[in-house]
Protein backbone atom coordinates (compact mmCIF):
# COMPACT_ATOMS: atom_id res chain seq x y z
CA UNK A 1 0.00 0.00 0.00
CA UNK A 2 0.92 3.42 -0.21
CA UNK A 3 3.31 4.67 2.17
CA UNK A 4 2.49 7.31 5.12
CA UNK A 5 4.51 10.10 5.75
CA UNK A 6 5.65 10.00 9.42
CA UNK A 7 7.00 13.64 11.17
CA UNK A 8 7.88 12.59 14.42
CA UNK A 9 10.26 14.16 17.03
CA UNK A 10 12.57 11.75 18.38
CA UNK A 11 15.39 12.80 20.75
CA UNK A 12 14.88 16.07 20.16
CA UNK A 13 15.55 16.15 16.24
CA UNK A 14 12.44 16.29 13.72
CA UNK A 15 12.30 13.47 11.54
CA UNK A 16 9.97 12.39 8.40
CA UNK A 17 9.92 9.26 6.96
CA UNK A 18 8.01 7.66 4.18
CA UNK A 19 6.86 4.11 6.25
CA UNK A 20 5.37 1.18 5.27
CA UNK A 21 2.33 1.95 7.85
CA UNK A 22 2.53 -2.06 8.87
CA UNK A 23 5.79 -0.92 10.83
CA UNK A 24 5.24 -0.88 14.44
CA UNK A 25 7.77 2.42 16.44
CA UNK A 26 10.09 -0.37 17.14
CA UNK A 27 10.93 -1.40 13.26
CA UNK A 28 11.02 2.09 12.59
CA UNK A 29 13.12 2.77 15.43
CA UNK A 30 15.48 0.33 14.45
CA UNK A 31 15.53 -0.96 10.96
CA UNK A 32 14.93 2.92 9.79
CA UNK A 33 17.02 5.31 11.65
CA UNK A 34 18.96 2.38 12.95
CA UNK A 35 18.46 3.31 16.66
CA UNK A 36 19.47 -0.31 17.70
CA UNK A 37 19.41 0.41 21.63
CA UNK A 38 15.61 -0.56 21.63
CA UNK A 39 15.67 -4.17 21.68
CA UNK A 40 12.94 -6.26 20.62
CA UNK A 41 12.15 -9.00 23.51
CA UNK A 42 9.35 -10.75 23.16
CA UNK A 43 7.15 -8.50 20.91
CA UNK A 44 3.80 -8.58 22.81
CA UNK A 45 4.23 -6.13 25.30
CA UNK A 46 5.47 -8.67 28.19
CA UNK A 47 9.08 -7.92 28.42
CA UNK A 48 9.61 -4.07 27.99
CA UNK A 49 12.39 -4.21 25.77
CA UNK A 50 11.62 -2.36 23.63
CA UNK A 51 10.40 0.53 26.01
CA UNK A 52 10.51 3.95 24.98
CA UNK A 53 9.07 7.54 26.17
CA UNK A 54 6.66 8.77 24.24
CA UNK A 55 5.20 11.87 24.84
CA UNK A 56 6.43 11.70 27.92
CA UNK A 57 5.27 8.36 28.80
CA UNK A 58 6.74 5.22 28.75
CA UNK A 59 5.16 2.76 26.22
CA UNK A 60 6.20 -0.64 24.40
CA UNK A 61 7.07 0.12 21.44
CA UNK A 62 6.24 -3.35 19.92
CA UNK A 63 2.74 -2.23 20.97
CA UNK A 64 2.47 1.02 18.79
CA UNK A 65 1.99 0.89 15.28
CA UNK A 66 4.82 3.57 13.47
CA UNK A 67 1.94 5.86 12.16
CA UNK A 68 0.52 6.31 15.73
CA UNK A 69 3.62 8.28 16.81
CA UNK A 70 2.18 11.12 14.13
CA UNK A 71 3.42 14.64 15.76
CA UNK A 72 4.97 12.97 19.11
CA UNK A 73 7.90 13.22 20.55
CA UNK A 74 10.07 10.22 21.06
CA UNK A 75 12.95 9.62 23.34
CA UNK A 76 15.13 6.50 23.27
CA UNK A 77 18.39 5.17 25.16
CA UNK A 78 20.52 7.36 22.37
CA UNK A 79 18.47 10.34 23.87
CA UNK A 80 19.18 10.15 27.31
CA UNK A 81 23.12 10.85 27.43
CA UNK A 82 23.63 14.69 26.94
CA UNK A 83 26.34 15.80 25.20
CA UNK A 84 28.52 12.79 25.28
CA UNK A 85 28.53 12.79 29.02
CA UNK A 86 26.41 9.93 30.42
CA UNK A 87 22.99 10.24 32.20
CA UNK A 88 23.47 9.52 36.33
CA UNK A 89 21.23 6.50 36.13
CA UNK A 90 23.70 5.12 33.02
CA UNK A 91 27.07 6.20 35.57
CA UNK A 92 25.14 4.39 38.48
CA UNK A 93 23.97 1.22 36.37
CA UNK A 94 27.35 0.33 35.54
CA UNK A 95 29.08 1.32 39.12
CA UNK A 96 26.22 -0.65 41.13
CA UNK A 97 26.50 -4.06 38.10
CA UNK A 98 22.89 -3.57 37.23
CA UNK A 99 24.06 -4.43 33.83
CA UNK A 100 24.95 -7.98 32.48
CA UNK A 101 24.01 -8.99 29.68
CA UNK A 102 22.73 -5.36 28.79
CA UNK A 103 19.09 -6.57 26.65
CA UNK A 104 16.99 -5.26 29.44
CA UNK A 105 19.08 -2.11 30.28
CA UNK A 106 17.62 0.36 27.80
CA UNK A 107 14.10 0.06 28.59
CA UNK A 108 14.91 -0.15 31.77
CA UNK A 109 17.09 2.85 32.08
CA UNK A 110 14.42 4.89 30.25
CA UNK A 111 11.79 3.52 33.17
CA UNK A 112 14.12 4.79 35.55
CA UNK A 113 14.25 7.91 33.87
CA UNK A 114 10.45 8.52 33.53
CA UNK A 115 10.12 7.58 37.67
CA UNK A 116 12.92 10.03 38.51
CA UNK A 117 11.64 12.49 36.21
CA UNK A 118 7.67 12.50 38.05
CA UNK A 119 9.16 11.45 41.57
CA UNK A 120 12.62 12.51 42.48
CA UNK A 121 12.29 10.46 45.72
CA UNK A 122 11.17 7.25 45.04
CA UNK A 123 11.29 4.71 47.62
CA UNK A 124 12.40 1.02 47.17
CA UNK A 125 8.84 -0.01 46.41
CA UNK A 126 8.20 2.95 43.68
CA UNK A 127 11.01 1.93 42.27
CA UNK A 128 10.18 -1.51 42.32
CA UNK A 129 6.48 -0.63 40.45
CA UNK A 130 8.13 1.73 37.99
CA UNK A 131 10.46 -0.81 36.68
CA UNK A 132 7.54 -3.63 36.82
CA UNK A 133 6.94 -3.70 33.15
CA UNK A 134 10.71 -4.59 32.82
CA UNK A 135 11.92 -7.96 32.52
CA UNK A 136 15.96 -9.07 33.52
CA UNK A 137 17.33 -12.25 32.98
CA UNK A 138 20.30 -11.87 34.59
CA UNK A 139 20.34 -9.18 37.69
CA UNK A 140 17.68 -10.72 39.80
CA UNK A 141 16.52 -6.78 40.22
CA UNK A 142 18.09 -5.56 43.37
CA UNK A 143 21.12 -4.03 41.59
CA UNK A 144 18.48 -2.37 39.48
CA UNK A 145 16.66 -0.69 42.04
CA UNK A 146 20.06 0.20 44.39
CA UNK A 147 21.47 1.66 40.87
CA UNK A 148 18.43 3.64 40.75
CA UNK A 149 18.39 4.95 44.29
CA UNK A 150 22.04 5.36 43.56
CA UNK A 151 21.18 7.87 40.41
CA UNK A 152 17.97 9.84 42.59
CA UNK A 153 20.20 10.55 45.18
CA UNK A 154 22.97 11.96 42.78
CA UNK A 155 20.80 13.65 40.84
CA UNK A 156 18.83 15.47 43.87
CA UNK A 157 22.75 16.30 45.07
CA UNK A 158 23.39 18.09 41.45
CA UNK A 159 20.45 19.55 41.63
CA UNK A 160 20.82 21.12 45.19
CA UNK A 161 24.04 21.93 43.50
CA UNK A 162 22.52 24.34 41.39
CA UNK A 163 20.73 25.90 42.85
CA UNK A 164 23.29 27.45 45.49
CA UNK B 1 18.15 -34.47 20.87
CA UNK B 2 14.91 -33.06 19.18
CA UNK B 3 15.50 -29.25 17.63
CA UNK B 4 13.71 -26.75 19.53
CA UNK B 5 11.74 -24.35 17.65
CA UNK B 6 12.26 -20.68 18.23
CA UNK B 7 10.44 -18.22 16.94
CA UNK B 8 12.24 -16.38 13.50
CA UNK B 9 11.55 -13.76 11.94
CA UNK B 10 12.25 -12.63 8.28
CA UNK B 11 12.68 -9.22 7.78
CA UNK B 12 10.24 -7.41 6.21
CA UNK B 13 7.47 -11.00 5.95
CA UNK B 14 6.38 -10.99 9.41
CA UNK B 15 7.25 -8.35 11.21
CA UNK B 16 5.73 -5.41 8.72
CA UNK B 17 2.12 -6.53 9.03
CA UNK B 18 0.44 -6.82 5.49
CA UNK B 19 -1.88 -3.75 5.32
CA UNK B 20 -3.84 -2.35 2.88
CA UNK B 21 -5.39 0.68 4.29
CA UNK B 22 -4.11 2.81 7.70
CA UNK B 23 -6.61 5.70 8.13
CA UNK B 24 -5.54 8.30 10.73
CA UNK B 25 -8.67 10.79 10.81
CA UNK B 26 -8.55 13.90 12.89
CA UNK B 27 -12.40 14.23 13.27
CA UNK B 28 -14.98 11.67 14.62
CA UNK B 29 -17.60 12.76 11.25
CA UNK B 30 -14.74 11.61 9.01
CA UNK B 31 -13.93 7.99 10.98
CA UNK B 32 -17.27 6.61 11.29
CA UNK B 33 -18.11 7.77 7.03
CA UNK B 34 -14.97 5.59 6.47
CA UNK B 35 -16.15 2.98 8.51
CA UNK B 36 -19.29 2.84 6.75
CA UNK B 37 -17.98 2.42 4.06
CA UNK B 38 -15.55 -0.14 4.98
CA UNK B 39 -17.38 -3.26 5.56
CA UNK B 40 -16.12 -4.89 8.22
CA UNK B 41 -12.39 -4.11 7.10
CA UNK B 42 -11.10 -1.52 9.08
CA UNK B 43 -10.27 -2.24 12.31
CA UNK B 44 -10.85 0.43 14.90
CA UNK B 45 -7.02 0.89 16.66
CA UNK B 46 -7.21 2.44 20.34
CA UNK B 47 -4.26 1.63 22.57
CA UNK B 48 -3.18 -0.98 20.57
CA UNK B 49 -2.11 -3.80 23.60
CA UNK B 50 -4.36 -6.21 22.11
CA UNK B 51 -4.73 -5.68 18.52
CA UNK B 52 -1.13 -5.25 17.53
CA UNK B 53 -0.32 -8.72 19.03
CA UNK B 54 -2.86 -10.30 17.72
CA UNK B 55 -2.94 -8.50 14.00
CA UNK B 56 1.13 -9.68 13.92
CA UNK B 57 0.14 -13.57 14.88
CA UNK B 58 -2.68 -13.50 12.23
CA UNK B 59 -5.68 -13.52 14.46
CA UNK B 60 -7.10 -10.75 12.59
CA UNK B 61 -8.74 -10.82 9.35
CA UNK B 62 -8.37 -7.37 8.31
CA UNK B 63 -7.57 -5.53 5.63
CA UNK B 64 -6.40 -2.02 7.62
CA UNK B 65 -6.64 -0.52 10.55
CA UNK B 66 -8.35 2.63 11.74
CA UNK B 67 -6.39 4.56 13.96
CA UNK B 68 -8.29 6.15 16.62
CA UNK B 69 -5.43 7.85 18.49
CA UNK B 70 -6.05 11.75 17.10
CA UNK B 71 -9.64 11.72 17.37
CA UNK B 72 -9.89 14.64 20.21
CA UNK B 73 -14.15 13.50 20.85
CA UNK B 74 -13.16 10.76 22.37
CA UNK B 75 -10.65 12.39 25.46
CA UNK B 76 -11.47 13.37 28.29
CA UNK B 77 -12.50 12.75 31.87
CA UNK B 78 -15.58 14.72 33.17
CA UNK B 79 -17.88 15.44 35.66
CA UNK B 80 -22.05 16.19 34.40
CA UNK B 81 -24.09 16.60 37.09
CA UNK B 82 -24.24 12.96 38.67
CA UNK B 83 -22.51 11.12 35.96
CA UNK B 84 -19.09 10.68 35.21
CA UNK B 85 -18.07 10.65 31.57
CA UNK B 86 -14.97 8.79 30.19
CA UNK B 87 -13.66 9.27 26.31
CA UNK B 88 -13.26 5.59 25.15
CA UNK B 89 -9.61 6.48 24.80
CA UNK B 90 -8.91 7.49 28.08
CA UNK B 91 -6.13 5.18 29.28
CA UNK B 92 -5.59 3.27 32.47
CA UNK B 93 -3.39 5.09 33.71
CA UNK B 94 -6.09 8.18 33.28
CA UNK B 95 -8.23 6.63 35.44
CA UNK B 96 -5.25 5.73 38.30
CA UNK B 97 -4.09 9.14 38.67
CA UNK B 98 -7.20 11.24 38.05
CA UNK B 99 -8.39 13.02 41.45
CA UNK B 100 -12.27 13.04 40.35
CA UNK B 101 -12.18 9.03 39.53
CA UNK B 102 -9.87 8.20 43.18
CA UNK B 103 -12.49 10.42 44.71
CA UNK B 104 -15.53 9.29 43.46
CA UNK B 105 -15.08 5.87 42.51
CA UNK B 106 -11.98 4.07 43.85
CA UNK B 107 -12.60 1.09 42.75
CA UNK B 108 -12.49 1.88 38.93
CA UNK B 109 -8.80 3.52 39.87
CA UNK B 110 -7.78 0.43 41.96
CA UNK B 111 -9.10 -1.59 38.96
CA UNK B 112 -6.89 0.60 36.60
CA UNK B 113 -3.41 0.80 38.57
CA UNK B 114 -3.98 -3.55 38.62
CA UNK B 115 -3.62 -3.40 34.57
CA UNK B 116 -0.77 -5.37 32.94
CA UNK B 117 2.41 -2.95 33.66
CA UNK B 118 3.24 0.61 33.74
CA UNK B 119 3.67 0.99 29.93
CA UNK B 120 0.08 -0.78 29.72
CA UNK B 121 -1.80 1.10 31.60
CA UNK B 122 -0.14 4.17 29.52
CA UNK B 123 -1.50 2.60 26.24
CA UNK B 124 -4.72 0.70 27.13
CA UNK B 125 -7.75 2.24 27.04
CA UNK B 126 -10.70 1.66 28.64
CA UNK B 127 -13.07 1.47 25.26
CA UNK B 128 -10.07 -1.33 24.09
CA UNK B 129 -11.27 -3.19 26.83
CA UNK B 130 -14.41 -3.07 26.19
CA UNK B 131 -14.25 -4.18 22.39
CA UNK B 132 -12.06 -6.86 23.31
CA UNK B 133 -14.14 -8.58 25.71
CA UNK B 134 -11.39 -10.70 27.30
CA UNK B 135 -12.84 -12.35 30.51
CA UNK B 136 -10.59 -10.85 33.06
CA UNK B 137 -10.61 -7.22 31.35
CA UNK B 138 -10.22 -5.42 35.06
CA UNK B 139 -11.71 -2.03 34.69
CA UNK B 140 -14.31 -3.83 33.03
CA UNK B 141 -15.83 -5.54 36.05
CA UNK B 142 -15.81 -1.95 37.70
CA UNK B 143 -17.70 -0.47 34.89
CA UNK B 144 -20.15 -3.47 35.42
CA UNK B 145 -20.92 -2.83 39.03
CA UNK B 146 -21.00 0.82 37.99
CA UNK B 147 -23.93 -0.25 35.63
CA UNK B 148 -21.71 2.18 33.10
CA UNK B 149 -23.21 2.39 29.40
CA UNK B 150 -21.34 2.48 26.19
CA UNK B 151 -22.56 5.15 23.93
CA UNK B 152 -21.42 3.59 20.48
CA UNK B 153 -21.58 6.24 17.40
CA UNK B 154 -22.02 5.56 13.85
CA UNK B 155 -22.48 7.23 10.58
CA UNK B 156 -26.16 6.11 11.55
CA UNK B 157 -26.40 8.08 14.26
CA UNK B 158 -26.08 6.95 18.23
CA UNK B 159 -27.22 3.85 20.68
CA UNK B 160 -26.65 3.86 24.34
CA UNK B 161 -25.98 -0.24 25.75
CA UNK B 162 -25.22 -0.68 29.19
CA UNK B 163 -21.80 -2.30 29.63
CA UNK B 164 -22.44 -5.81 30.38
CA UNK B 165 -25.30 -5.88 27.37
CA UNK B 166 -22.61 -5.35 25.47
CA UNK B 167 -20.72 -8.05 25.90
CA UNK B 168 -21.33 -11.56 24.45
CA UNK B 169 -19.08 -14.01 25.18
CA UNK B 170 -14.88 -14.44 25.32
CA UNK B 171 -13.69 -12.07 22.25
CA UNK B 172 -17.52 -10.94 21.68
CA UNK B 173 -18.95 -7.94 21.72
CA UNK B 174 -22.31 -6.27 19.98
CA UNK B 175 -20.25 -3.79 18.76
CA UNK B 176 -21.05 -3.28 14.88
CA UNK B 177 -18.46 -2.81 12.67
CA UNK B 178 -19.13 0.26 11.62
CA UNK B 179 -19.84 1.36 15.48
CA UNK B 180 -17.13 2.93 17.39
CA UNK B 181 -17.32 3.40 20.85
CA UNK B 182 -17.42 6.97 22.07
CA UNK B 183 -17.62 6.82 26.00
CA UNK B 184 -18.80 5.18 29.02
CA UNK B 185 -20.23 6.88 31.85
CA UNK B 186 -22.48 5.97 34.85
CA UNK B 187 -23.72 7.58 37.48
CA UNK B 188 -21.93 8.61 40.72
CA UNK B 189 -22.66 6.15 43.22
CA UNK B 190 -25.04 7.66 46.16
CA UNK B 191 -23.16 9.74 49.14
CA UNK B 192 -23.58 6.62 51.94
CA UNK B 193 -21.37 4.15 49.63
CA UNK B 194 -18.21 2.06 49.93
CA UNK B 195 -16.88 0.71 47.02
CA UNK B 196 -13.77 -1.32 46.09
CA UNK B 197 -11.92 -3.95 43.64
CA UNK B 198 -9.78 -6.59 44.29
CA UNK B 199 -7.80 -9.25 42.07
CA UNK B 200 -5.88 -11.94 42.16
CA UNK B 201 -2.89 -12.69 39.77
CA UNK B 202 -1.10 -9.96 38.08
CA UNK B 203 0.93 -11.41 34.95
CA UNK B 204 -0.43 -11.90 31.76
CA UNK B 205 0.98 -15.78 32.07
CA UNK B 206 -0.94 -16.63 35.18
CA UNK B 207 -4.36 -16.11 33.10
CA UNK B 208 -6.03 -19.09 34.22
CA UNK B 209 -5.14 -17.62 37.89
CA UNK B 210 -6.99 -14.00 37.36
CA UNK B 211 -9.98 -13.12 39.17
CA UNK B 212 -11.43 -10.14 40.21
CA UNK B 213 -14.37 -8.84 41.80
CA UNK B 214 -16.09 -5.24 42.17
CA UNK B 215 -17.96 -4.30 44.93
CA UNK B 216 -20.44 -1.21 45.55
CA UNK B 217 -22.74 -0.85 48.55
CA UNK B 218 -25.30 1.95 49.69
CA UNK B 219 -25.08 2.17 53.85
CA UNK B 220 -28.10 3.92 55.35
CA UNK B 221 -28.73 4.32 59.48
CA UNK B 222 -26.18 0.88 59.34
CA UNK B 223 -28.11 -1.53 56.57
CA UNK B 224 -26.89 -2.12 53.44
CA UNK B 225 -29.63 -0.75 51.11
CA UNK B 226 -28.01 -1.57 47.90
CA UNK B 227 -25.47 -3.63 46.85
CA UNK B 228 -24.08 -4.23 43.16
CA UNK B 229 -21.70 -7.03 43.03
CA UNK B 230 -19.49 -7.51 39.56
CA UNK B 231 -17.21 -10.59 39.47
CA UNK B 232 -14.30 -10.74 36.61
CA UNK B 233 -12.65 -14.06 35.59
CA UNK B 234 -15.19 -16.18 36.58
CA UNK B 235 -17.65 -16.09 34.00
CA UNK B 236 -16.56 -15.56 29.62
CA UNK B 237 -17.32 -11.83 30.62
CA UNK B 238 -17.49 -9.66 34.02
CA UNK B 239 -20.99 -9.75 34.92
CA UNK B 240 -23.32 -8.13 37.72
CA UNK B 241 -23.88 -11.36 40.17
CA UNK B 242 -27.23 -10.71 41.58
CA UNK B 243 -27.30 -13.87 44.23
CA UNK B 244 -24.52 -12.05 45.76
CA UNK B 245 -26.33 -8.70 45.62
CA UNK B 246 -28.99 -10.17 47.44
CA UNK B 247 -27.12 -11.88 50.26
CA UNK B 248 -25.78 -8.00 51.34
CA UNK B 249 -29.11 -5.97 50.67
CA UNK B 250 -31.05 -5.31 53.94
CA UNK B 251 -28.31 -6.71 56.03
CA UNK B 252 -25.89 -4.58 58.22
CA UNK B 253 -22.11 -5.57 57.61
CA UNK B 254 -21.03 -7.70 60.24
CA UNK B 255 -18.31 -10.97 60.51
CA UNK B 256 -21.01 -13.28 59.82
CA UNK B 257 -22.24 -11.45 57.01
CA UNK B 258 -18.60 -11.22 55.56
CA UNK B 259 -18.70 -15.41 55.68
CA UNK B 260 -22.04 -15.66 54.64
CA UNK B 261 -21.53 -13.54 51.60
CA UNK B 262 -17.85 -15.69 51.22
CA UNK B 263 -19.37 -19.08 50.64
CA UNK B 264 -22.57 -17.95 48.81
CA UNK B 265 -19.28 -16.37 46.40
CA UNK B 266 -17.77 -19.89 45.97
CA UNK B 267 -20.69 -21.23 45.31
CA UNK B 268 -21.99 -19.25 42.43
CA UNK B 269 -18.00 -20.04 41.30
CA UNK B 270 -18.47 -23.38 41.53
CA UNK B 271 -21.79 -23.40 39.63
CA UNK B 272 -20.33 -20.78 37.00
CA UNK B 273 -17.17 -23.13 36.52
CA UNK B 274 -18.83 -26.47 36.97
CA UNK B 275 -16.35 -29.39 35.92
CA UNK B 276 -13.64 -26.55 34.65
CA UNK B 277 -9.72 -27.65 35.45
CA UNK B 278 -9.69 -24.52 37.22
CA UNK B 279 -12.37 -24.49 39.29
CA UNK B 280 -10.89 -25.91 42.09
CA UNK B 281 -8.16 -23.53 42.88
CA UNK B 282 -10.95 -20.73 41.70
CA UNK B 283 -13.12 -21.83 44.36
CA UNK B 284 -10.73 -21.30 46.80
CA UNK B 285 -9.50 -18.09 45.32
CA UNK B 286 -12.77 -16.74 45.33
CA UNK B 287 -13.14 -16.78 49.23
CA UNK B 288 -10.16 -15.09 49.36
CA UNK B 289 -10.60 -11.71 47.62
CA UNK B 290 -14.41 -11.79 48.94
CA UNK B 291 -12.91 -11.57 52.59
CA UNK B 292 -10.79 -9.48 51.69
CA UNK B 293 -12.38 -6.72 50.02
CA UNK B 294 -15.82 -7.23 52.23
CA UNK B 295 -13.52 -6.93 55.14
CA UNK B 296 -12.35 -3.67 53.84
CA UNK B 297 -15.56 -2.09 52.95
CA UNK B 298 -17.15 -3.50 56.30
CA UNK B 299 -14.69 -2.40 58.90
CA UNK B 300 -12.15 -0.48 56.79
CA UNK B 301 -9.15 -2.92 56.54
CA UNK B 302 -7.74 -5.12 54.48
CA UNK B 303 -6.04 -5.11 50.92
CA UNK B 304 -6.14 -3.27 48.36
CA UNK B 305 -5.07 -6.44 45.91
CA UNK B 306 -4.71 -9.95 46.90
S1 LIG C 1 9.45 -6.48 22.87
FE1 LIG C 1 7.98 -5.03 23.43
S2 LIG C 1 7.43 -5.65 25.40
FE2 LIG C 1 8.77 -7.23 24.81
S1 LIG D 1 21.02 -7.63 32.24
FE1 LIG D 1 20.49 -9.36 31.05
S2 LIG D 1 18.34 -9.16 30.91
FE2 LIG D 1 18.87 -7.66 32.33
Amino acid sequence: MAAFHLEMKVNGELVAVDIDPGMRLLDVLREVLHLTGTKEGCGEGECGACSVILDGELVDSCLVMAPQAYGKEVVTIEGVAALGQLHPLQEAFIEAGAVQCGFCTPGMILAAKVLLDHNPNPDRQEIARAISGNLCRCTGYSKIIKAVEIAASRIKAEAGAASD
Amino acid sequence: MGARAYKTYKKDEIKVLKLQEFCQPVELKKALDLLAVAGDQLKPLAGGTDLIPAARQGELKIKGFLDLSRLEELKGIKEEGREIHLGSLTTFSQLELSPLIKDQVPLLAEAASTVGSPQIRNQGTIGGNIANASPAADTVTALVALEAQARLVSSQGIRVVPVDELLCGMGETGIQPQEIIQEVFFAIPPPENRNGFVKLGRRKALAIARMNMAVIITLEDGVITRARVALGAVGPNPYRNQILEGVLEGRKPSPSLLEEFTSEAEQEVAAKLGPRPSAPYKREAIKGIARDLLSRLFFGNGQVVA
